[in-house]
């Protein structure tokens, strides 16, 4: 078919706007998928590389449920059970003013036991002094990158804030592995001898985990099961890796949100297409059926379709590669951060693009091209040559068809709420069924605009007279080649109202959330690697000077870790209520005297409504601890409902905590002054008796609550970005759309101006229809946008991280929606109407 | 006459449109035989059914009951890919308006049928027509730089390149001056002689119907000798 390929390649050239802006969605579409997809990898191999580094050779690793080990466990596994390779590890994070805006992350060993485990340690290849560290009681030795990122080198001191408390590190050395993935490893690292590890972090006398190394002779005979016997309880051995998989895990839904948001772009990307590709086919509807009488069979018009549509897919997959990667580098940094927020401390250093990645990008953009050209391909071929080429014929069958359009979409849309029905937490079946529903609301809208046109006729009469009563007819009269154009456009538009009432309906829970919740006046926490939540031990000596304060009248205490505990990660919390602070809990059901009674007393837990959810637990159900006297089962009195982690929280009263438990410790502490007190005031004062070199974060609860909310909408960057590219792809198919059918009518407007009309009446007719179309697209899209929000707040929220969220919509979103649709409309009118202005209209007349 | 054409015969063919809510009845069991190499004018008012009898003989519509043969094969009893396939190899078209594909060349419009035929190599045939048509000059042209009259030469040199049997064609002088009319005429009379294909020529052209061997008329809704119907019509005879 070389002489129909070139055709068809000329028909595109000839149609260069139309053609631009197609391959424009493609690209669009692509580059946000592979951007997303690249950034979560990135951070997840940042994760990946600095765990494995870190575990260096080790099979096994021995942690506790809690966090901690008493490090005489060492010795004993060596002496008693006859391990040859254990290596002792406390691992914490700390902060330097030098590094700004990253946690780094330090690693306690001990050199002597290093040798089987972590080279860049053990010496040899990196000529590391081992006599130096042990030498030095809290010397640090840096991994090249840190020492580059400080401007250090050996013999300086490291300045770190870690546990609250201000340290000058002497640098004693620094390691530089030869080999990329090991220096990429160590990017964030701080090694130091495990005696000055637990100093800093003040764990005396405490592991972060012990390393083994079994081989599999030694496995064979029994030896992690004599280890596992010799456990005290709430220790177990695990694999290597087993829990950077559960934390990886964590961000499992947040991945998985983010490639879903992302395959959306990708998706109304593809409604553009088959816009694109439909008007082009309904342009050559006469060619076709010439090329039908002539004798080209059907099979040959719908290759002939693709193969245009292939190679606007191949120019726009390949555009959007390159733009995706340009994207990826910005949206990395807050993927990562996010992360660092929310879920876990990371660095990434790099953007890692997998080969794979970018197929996976490509591939999708040119099928979702291919696929999005079927139906107009299709159509094409099944067209009668004897009916093709008369415009009366197909308009009168567009609108015969708006009834039975309108009908089917109205199915799709039960099929898809049918699915939502379905007792599943699968995001794949909920973003199926928004599918459908999606493209049954585009599938409604002719219907839509025809009666939009309808009730604006006697405005359009009004307003414009005859001209504007053409104007409205004309897009009702020409419905082959504007339904597509408006129900693509719907689409669009709709995304950025579902993903703005989203993230607004989000911030609006958080906002009332947390004004709920936080009750104390003033919150008091040590500076910790994670925005989000506090860690580490506040000193017991500050906590006793500050609720000593005479502006204090009640304290709350606060004790929370992440507990990793068979495979499942959540956060347990201990709490030691002031009774002003019990009323900051919201529960789904039952009465919240009752529940905090049995909180209170510790007979009883309450768990977040996350937690509940993800496991499938209610009230009455037991959740299961590992404490120093083995495991206990507690019954759940109340689910809160909670926004603070994804993972789920369960909360215990100190007292109930202190006898599962030997932690004595307190993370933050919630302070109620006096009435009357100034809390900004009071906040000097207690920071003013924090002895010197230590540092706590006291904060007001105004400020908290702020704080909270920037982490928010730093959280919802990522999203932020999302939506304002569906807005440009939106924007882009304005244009694209209605350019393209307003140039179509070169012939009709030439008419026009033959018969008298002027260039100003003419810009007047062009404007005028191109900017109905972007109004009822953006009234359509207003609905649309709302059931897609309602699916995603509702559904989609509630099976990824699982909670309730409350639906709000502020005018703006909606009015920013019909704004970028009618600007976007009447600036597609603008070229096409200089053109034909200008244009003579003889020319425009001209046939073939 | 060098007679390679089919022969066609048409028997009691039915055919209707639906147009909104009433049924357009177009033919009404007309019958007729065109001989083999025949070249048959049909006349008749606009809206009789002249395209539709050209739509059923090409395959490009089925009639809604009857039959349509053409050299002995039934139209009717063909699946529609077989029916393109009899289109593209064995029918030439020449349309009113042209049709030519305004993104082709003249040339390589000429080249098309050739194409999807499979024969390879025809462009010395290609320019070997359109020196015929007189337009060995425009190979290169695009369609819209070409005249009205130029544009219907290079759509006969299209229907006859690939050797058509039947050469069809729709009012080919519908949209030409006198001048004009009169060369196109020329050359398909001469060009479809020289081949002896058979010819159904849709016009009002009472000059080119006047050189076919044969004139038929559709009246309503059947097809008869163009004497005949003027003898019937009385009064309309002259239309």
């Amino acid at each position: 078919m070389r002489l129909l390929s070139r055709a068809s390649l000329r028909y595109l050239t000839q149609h260069r706007l139309q053609l631009v802006l197609s391959v424009l969605g493609v690209a669009l579409g692509v580059a946000v998928v592979l951007s997303i997809d690249v950034a979560i990898q990135s951070a997840q191999a940042g994760f990946r590389i600095s765990a494995e580094t870190v575990s260096g050779r080790a099979t096994h690793a021995v942690v506790s449920d809690i966090g901690l080990i008493d490090e005489s466990l060492v010795a004993r596994l060596r002496i008693e059970e006859d391990v040859a390779a254990a290596a002792p590890v406390v691992e914490g994070y700390g902060r330097s003013p030098l590094i700004p805006g990253r946690a780094l992350r330090i690693l306690g060993v001990d050199p002597f036991s290093e040798g089987p485990f972590r080279p860049y340690v053990a010496g040899g290849e990196s000529g590391l002094d081992v006599s130096a560290i042990i030498a030095s009681r809290v010397g640090v030795v840096l991994s090249a990158p840190v020492a580059e990122g400080a401007g250090l080198a050996p013999g300086d001191s490291l300045p770190m804030l870690v546990e609250g408390e201000a340290w000058s590190l002497p640098v004693v050395g620094l390691v530089d592995p030869s080999d990329d993935l090991t220096r990429s490893g160590l990017s964030d690292v701080v090694l130091m001898d495990i005696a000055g590890a637990q100093e800093v972090l003040r764990i005396p006398g405490l592991l972060s985990r012990i390393d083994l190394r079994i081989d599999e002779e030694e496995e064979a005979g029994g030896l992690l099961e004599r280890i596992e016997a010799a456990l005290p309880e709430g220790v177990t051995v695990d694999a290597v890796g087993t829990r950077s998989q559960t934390m990886s895990g964590m961000i499992a839904a947040f991945d998985v949100n983010l490639t879903a948001l992302s395959l959306l772009a990708l998706i109304f990307g593809m409604f553009l297409i088959y816009n694109a590709v439909t008007f082009s086919v309904v342009q050559r509807r006469g060619i076709l059926g010439r090329l039908r009488a002539l004798g080209v069979t059907r099979d040959e018009v719908v290759r002939m379709i693709l193969a245009e549509a292939a190679w606007i897919g191949a120019a726009g997959a390949a555009l959007g590669v390159g733009v995706g990667l340009v994207l990826a580098r910005g949206l990395v940094g807050m993927v990562a951060r996010t992360i660092n927020d929310l879920y876990f401390s990371v660095s990434v250093q790099e953007v890692t693009v997998a080969p794979a990645l970018v197929a996976k990008a490509a591939l999708l953009g040119l099928g979702a091209t291919l696929v999005a050209a079927l139906p107009p391909a299709l159509e094409a071929a099944g067209a009668n040559p004897r009916l093709a080429a008369l415009r009366s014929v197909v308009e009168s069958r567009a609108r015969r068809l708006v009834p039975l359009a309108a009908a089917a979409g109205a199915g799709l849309c039960a099929i898809g709420a049918l699915i939502l029905l379905a007792p599943t937490r699968s995001l794949l079946v909920s973003f199926t069924a928004l599918f459908f529903i999606i493209t049954g609301m585009a599938v409604i809208t002719p219907g839509g605009t025809l009666v939009l046109m309808s009730m604006l006729r006697p405005l359009l009469r009004g307003l414009g007279g005859t001209l504007g009563v053409m104007a409205g007819r004309g897009v009702g009269s020409s419905l082959s080649r504007t339904a597509p154009a408006i129900a693509a456009l719907v689409v669009a538009v709709s995304v950025t109202v579902g993903l703005g009432v989203m993230i607004q309906s989000f911030r609006g829970t958080l906002v009332q959330w947390l004004d709920g919740t936080l009750r104390a006046d003033v919150y008091v926490s040590l500076p910790g690697p994670t925005a989000s939540r506090a860690s580490g031990t506040l000193w017991p000596d500050v906590i006793d000077a500050f609720v000593a304060h005479p502006e204090v009248s009640g304290s709350s205490t606060y004790r929370g870790f992440d507990l990793i505990r068979d495979g499942d990660a959540f956060r347990l919390v201990a709490l030691d209520l002031d009774p002003r602070g019990e009323s900051a809990f919201d529960f789904l059901s039952g009465d919240r005297d009752e529940i905090m009674t049995r909180f209170r007393t510790g007979e009883a837990v309450i768990v977040s409504e996350p937690y509940a959810y993800r496991r499938g637990l209610a009230v009455g159900d037991r959740v299961a601890l590992t404490g120093v006297d083995g495991e206990v089962e507690i019954p759940i009195a109340g689910v809160f409902y909670d926004y603070g982690s994804e993972q789920g929280t369960v909360m215990m009263g100190r007292a109930l905590y202190d006898r599962i438990f030997d932690d004595p410790g307190v993370t933050s502490l919630g302070l109620f002054l006096e009435e009357g007190a100034d809390s900004e005031v009071v906040v000097e004062e207690l920071l003013a008796l924090v002895p010197e070199g230590r540092a706590v974060i006291a904060r007001s609860n105004d400020t908290l609550r702020e704080t909270s909310l920037e982490v928010f909408d730093r959280t919802f960057q990522v999203t932020a970005v999302l939506r304002l590219l569906a807005f440009i792809v939106a924007f882009v198919g304005v244009l694209s759309a209605l350019a393209a059918l307003q140039l179509e009518k070169a012939r009709e407007l030439g008419l026009l101006r033959a018969q008298g009309l002027t260039p100003g009446q003419l810009w007047r007719l062009v404007v005028t229809q191109t900017g109905l179309i972007g109004l009822a697209s953006g009234l359509l899209a207003i609905p649309m946008g709302l059931v897609l929000s309602v699916v995603m707040i509702f559904v989609v929220n509630k099976r990824s991280f699982g909670w309730t969220l409350n639906m709000q919509v502020g005018p703006d979103i909606l009015v920013q929606a019909v704004g970028l649709a009618v600007v976007g409309a009447l600036l597609a009118g603008l070229y096409p109407a200089w053109r034909m202005s200008r244009a003579s209209p003889a020319l425009a007349l001209r046939g073939e | 006459m060098n007679e390679k054409g089919p022969s066609i015969e048409l028997i009691d063919v039915h055919k209707s449109y639906r147009e909104g809510d009433r049924t357009h009845e177009v033919l009404t069991g007309t019958s007729a035989t065109i001989e083999a190499g025949e070249r048959v004018a049909i006349l008749g008012p606009s809206g009789s059914g002249k395209s539709t009898l050209l739509n059923l003989v090409s395959g490009i519509d089925l009639p809604d009951s009857g039959t349509v043969r053409v050299g002995g094969t039934d139209i009717g009893t063909l699946a529609e890919r077989d029916r393109t396939l009899f289109r593209r190899e064995r029918v030439g078209f020449v349309f009113q308006f042209f049709n030519l594909m305004p993104t082709l060349t003249v040339l390589e419009n000429l080249l098309l049928p050739l194409e999807l035929t499979g024969s390879a190599d025809g462009e010395a045939r290609a320019r070997e027509l359109l020196d015929a048509v007189g337009l060995g000059d425009r190979a290169g042209a695009f369609p819209d730089r070409l005249s009205g009259g130029e544009q219907q030469r290079v759509a006969i040199a299209r229907a006859l390149i690939h050797g058509p049997d039947l050469l069809l064609a729709d009012e080919p002088t519908g949209n030409l001056d006198e001048d004009t009319s009169e060369i196109v005429v020329r050359l398909l009379d001469e060009l479809v002689r020289e081949a002896g294909t058979t010819l159904i020529v849709v016009t009002h052209s009472r000059e080119l119907a006047s050189r076919m061997d044969r004139v038929l008329r559709v009246d309503h809704g059947k097809l008869v000798e163009a004497g005949e119907a003027m003898a019937g019509a009385g009064p309309r005879a002259g239309a």
